[in-house]
């Protein structure tokens, strides 16, 4: 492809003069979308992972599957952590109106019902641990265990962030950089809803077929 | 970049939160994971055809989740994460899908039938001096 | 402890002991010498001319994107050289213990080196090229080219820019830690399962191997990060995708690379870490483990990763082609088409690194027909190549004779690996030199295009050109030793001999060793030309001085900008019209019309967050590497509290008036160094 040369004295723009904008939100939300693609394909690993180890001979002579995963009682897990990114998800909306309050109780509301999720959790996995059924047991549950910790290491990040942005709104306003990470974490806190649906399909109820 | 008014309350990505996208979503969760659960615990389908139940409806769920709740679409705004998304889905399936595969050809050609009750396979391994 | 390991343990200081200096090793002692000269050397004449506030304010806390560049590739170089030490030392092994009658040395039996050192180096010198020479390299250029390629003022996260830098800084100066403080891993650059496992590597040398890779992976990931929202985001008006340069093309390809395949390798050492740690079973012999899970992980990355580090490289000869044969690139659209290609297939292919290990006919048959397959974007990338040099005015500058050699070393580290394809060769010669020639040729073909890179764009990012004459004896010297120490590997692997041995049984294959030997002569004599031009070219700066476009003939956007590069890139942003926009300018005389007026901009300031995120990774790395839980623990608190605090921040950056830039142009271009008295000369501060 030959260089294009213009007509005589027709020669376009060469510099852009224009103040130059930069649109913060739309910067740090796509930038944190690709960290969370990355952060959804270390899940695609511990789940090659655990597809793995899942099988009798990797549980070496320790419990199984079926007899670890109860999804009954891990569907309340379910419903605490939808209405957990549910609750935020409607503070966004409050945060769309301008309504302070809204947003903040919507936060609150979300870190509660986290909290009921990793009470739950960790509620599990003591009494898997009474059992003797622990990381170490086997290959299986080393891979179990991993699934359920990585997610629920992931859901105490997100608690920890909803707190320091109840701090930020108070300290700093509604600013750019303040609605950018209100943002950010509704994309991670939604993500955690998304994961945990795989989660719950393929360890819970995979496990009791 | 598109000029944006100054305030970052009238910026796209927080104007398109939506009660009824978010309600939908949350609804739609929780009735297709019920869904599955029922599946499971009543034994409503063969054990084969049960995990592909479940593995669709799971789909489903987080299919209702992009359009619902994390509002993917192709507007100005939202098209590089749709795009993003679309490209890497692609490698979840060839990372999980090919391992297990791999490992059910390898587990047919190596291990002995029955070695998952062999009882040597419990030892911890020693110090090597 | 949840996993039992020998020595003692404290509180304080964990299992480290003065035990685990190696004070009685003199090879270790002669490279502590070594590096305590070259240290001081540098450190001397800093604290001499009282450079210490300057390197503070200019480089520690910079977030320039061109400095940080500079470091990336500073930190590279010298990593490559530590790297090339160890090739020496394992030829040099290699060519002593061969035959059961080669002397021993320094109680080894044969040779100089104890098989646990061999194995050690061979280790330290895959991971230190890979993951701290190469890559970083690579990086750096991408972080100084890129922005200014597509004619915007930094990156999209500045900030983050810098701590990715320094994430990866840590993890090499973890590995320099291991070669004084305790050992390194013996388990090879990968990490061969269960020998990593703490029953069968006790001591810390894997732990530092790992925590060094899981930090600069989290380096490497958020780069990846940054570099995607730059190319997608701040583009300058007018740079449409059907106009970007081929070399930021690659490097948004790369960075998708590193994006999706990284989190695999960390959740691989992840692993590996809670076998070590935490006494888990993911992949120990027995309790339910399985040993080539971990493979399987690792090589998910793996391929990926040669792919990551081979495009950028690709980038860089597409660059440097065109400018000395004076030719657009041929076929623009099939070569960006090839680049995605070869990055989207690249993840289909990686269990070629192990056939051998059982999967069976059927799936061996489905990953080598993929790995066939990607050798076909790249043929149509070589012909690109060849198409446009035929007809060109072609000048063999330095960085053109280190761009064409690149195309060779692909040619036949190509072709061998195509040979490698196919299940039937890789049964008879895996795990033999063979496979270490092929790959040896894709490494060098890539540090050929980064010395290419680096010859080609010194003189935009330091205003002098680099001197041509010993240039041209390090290319020759450093081409003659590849020549020669690979085509006698070739024919080694053919012979038989076995990857990673500190003892060769084999006497026939002495006098191809030597051979290897004197290639590696002329390697060393290379590093002195280097060292050479080095010096030289700094000396006599004064006459190599340029203007923007250095080489007379360049085509791209980064050549519009002074040289050396303003702390602010372009005084006022470019209007693209044009692919290849330099030359269409110089097609329509419009080169020379500078900007009428300038308008106000906005910089980012300087901060001291990404150093101190650096060092207290550093802690966590080597508290953890050495079992002190609260170094360990206090600094990732410290991580964890330094981002949340400079989430606070009210940090705007500075802004620059339109009668300050105008000033700023209107002095010499400002360059890299320095730019703060310049900054205040202006008004600005």
């Amino acid at each position: 492809m030959a260089v294009k040369i213009v007509a005589d004295g027709k020669l376009p723009p060469l510099w852009h003069y224009g103040h130059e904008e930069h649109d913060v939100i739309a910067s740090k939300t796509f930038g944190f979308w690709l960290y969370m693609l990355s952060d959804a394909l270390i899940f695609a690993g511990i789940f090659a992972a655990y597809g793995v180890l899942d099988h009798t001979m990797n549980a070496a002579g320790g419990p199984t599957e079926a007899q670890i995963v109860h999804p009954i009682a891990a569907f309340w897990q379910t419903i605490a952590v939808l209405s957990s990114v549910f609750a935020y998800s409607l503070a966004t909306v409050a945060l769309k109106h301008g309504n302070r309050l809204g947003l903040m109780l919507g936060i609150v509301a979300a870190i509660l019902l986290g909290g009921v999720f990793m009470a739950l959790e960790l509620k599990d996995f003591a009494d898997l641990y009474a059992q003797g059924a622990t990381a170490q047991t086997s290959g299986f549950l080393s891979a179990f265990f991993l699934i359920i910790a990585t997610h629920g290491l992931h859901m105490i990040f997100g608690l920890i962030w909803l707190l320091v942005m109840l701090a930020q709104i108070l300290r700093l306003g509604l600013t750019a950089p303040v609605v950018a990470q209100l943002l950010n974490l509704r994309l991670f806190w939604q993500f955690q809803a998304a994961i945990w649906v795989c989660v719950y399909v393929f360890v819970y109820l995979k496990g009791a077929i | 970049m598109a000029a944006h008014s100054d305030d970052p309350l009238q910026h796209p990505e927080v104007q398109q939160a939506s009660v009824f996208g978010y309600t939908a979503g949350f609804l739609a969760t929780l009735a297709l994971l019920g869904a599955a659960l029922l599946l499971t615990e009543g034994h409503l389908m063969p054990p084969e055809q049960l995990l592909g139940g479940i593995s669709g409806l799971a789909l489903i769920a987080l299919l209702a989740q992009c359009f619902l709740s994390f509002g993917l679409d192709i507007t100005s705004h939202n098209i590089w994460k749709s795009v993003s998304l679309i490209l890497t889905v692609p490698l979840f399936i060839l990372t999980i899908g090919l391992t297990v595969w791999m490992f059910q050809q390898l587990d047919a050609l190596t291990m002995i039938p029955g070695a998952s009750v062999m009882p040597g396979m419990t030892m911890q391994p020693t110090l090597l001096q | 402890m949840l996993t039992p390991f020998p020595g003692p343990w404290s509180v304080l200081f964990g299992r480290l002991t003065w035990a685990a200096i190696p004070y009685n090793n003199p090879i270790i002692i002669f490279a502590f010498v070594f590096t305590a000269v070259a240290g001081l050397l540098i450190v001397a004449p800093v604290l001499y001319f009282k450079k210490i506030p300057y390197l503070y304010r200019e480089w520690l806390t910079t977030v320039d994107h061109k400095k940080i560049g500079v470091m990336y590739i500073i930190l590279g170089l010298v990593m490559m050289f530590r790297g090339f030490v160890d090739g020496m030392m394992i030829r040099t092994q290699q060519v002593m213990a061969d035959g059961p009658h080669s002397a021993g040395y320094l109680e080894a039996a044969h040779g100089y080196l104890p098989p646990d050192h061999f194995d050690q180096i061979y280790s330290s010198h895959g991971t230190l090229m890979i993951i701290f020479a190469a890559t970083p390299i690579l990086t750096g250029l991408g972080n100084i080219i890129v922005p200014l390629q597509i004619g915007a003022r930094d990156m999209a996260y500045p900030m983050m820019n810098a701590i990715s830098f320094w994430l990866t800084a840590m993890g090499a100066m973890l590995v320099m830690a291991s070669l004084f403080i305790g050992d390194f891993s013996s388990a090879g650059w990968v990490g061969l399962i269960p020998l990593t496992e703490v029953s069968f590597s006790p001591s810390t040398g894997v732990d530092y191997w790992m925590w060094a890779i899981q930090i600069s992976s989290v380096g490497t990931t958020l780069n990846a990060i940054n570099v995607i929202a730059t190319i997608v985001n701040m583009r300058a008006p007018g740079m449409r995708w059907d106009r970007l340069p081929i070399f930021t093309w690659t490097t948004l390809s790369t960075s998708v690379i590193g994006l999706t395949s990284f989190p695999i390798l960390g959740v691989a050492l992840a692993l590996l870490g809670a076998d070590r740690y935490l006494g888990t079973h993911f992949f120990t012999a027995g309790m339910g483990g399985n040993l080539m899970l971990y493979t399987n992980l690792f090589w998910i990355w793996g391929h990926p990763e040669v792919y990551f580090l081979v495009l950028p490289a690709f980038g860089i000869i597409s660059e440097v082609i065109p400018t000395f044969a004076e030719k657009p690139l041929f076929g623009y659209v099939t070569m960006v088409a090839a680049t995605f290609a070869i990055a989207g297939i690249s993840w289909t292919v990686w269990l070629h690194h192990f056939f051998t290990m059982g999967a069976g006919p059927l799936v061996n048959s489905f990953f080598s027909v993929a790995t066939m397959v990607v050798g076909i974007p790249t043929g149509v990338k070589v012909f690109n190549w060849l198409f446009t040099l035929y007809r060109g005015r072609l000048t063999f500058a330095t960085p053109m004779l280190w761009a064409v050699g690149a195309l060779f070393l692909l040619l036949i580290g190509g072709l061998t690996g195509m040979m490698l394809a196919i299940p039937a060769v890789n049964y008879t010669v895996h795990n033999s030199v063979f496979v270490i020639a092929h790959f040896h040729c894709m490494v060098l073909l890539i540090v050929y295009a980064a010395f290419a890179a680096v010859t080609f764009w010194f003189p935009k990012v330091f205003g002098f050109r680099l001197d041509e004459r010993t240039g041209k004896w390090f290319f020759a010297t450093f081409s003659i030793g590849t020549a020669l120490l690979f085509t006698a590997m070739f024919g080694l692997g053919f012979m038989g001999e076995t990857r990673r041995l500190d003892y060769l049984y084999n006497t026939q294959w002495f006098p191809a060793l030597v051979i290897e030997e004197i290639g590696v002569g002329f390697y060393t004599l290379s590093c002195l030309f280097f060292f050479a031009m080095l010096f030289v070219s700094i000396r006599d700066r004064a006459k190599n001085i340029v203007g923007a476009d250095a080489w007379g003939t360049a085509r791209t956007l980064e050549w519009m900008t002074h040289s050396p590069v303003p702390f602010y890139n372009f005084a006022v942003t470019p209007q693209v019209n044009s692919r290849d926009e330099l030359s269409w300018r110089y097609a329509n005389k419009a080169a020379g019309i500078a900007p009428d007026h300038f308008v106000p901009i906005h910089m980012p300031n300087n901060t001291p967050v990404p150093i101190i995120i650096g060092a207290l990774a550093f802690g966590f790395g080597f508290g953890l590497t050495w079992r002190i839980w609260w170094l360990a623990g206090l600094s990732l608190l410290g991580i964890i509290a330094v981002v949340i605090y400079r989430s606070f921040t009210r940090d705007k950056g500075y802004e620059l008036t339109g009668a300050m830039m105008a000033k700023l142009e209107q002095e010499a271009p400002r360059g890299i160094i320095a730019e703060s008295q310049y900054l205040s000369k202006a008004g600005a501060h």
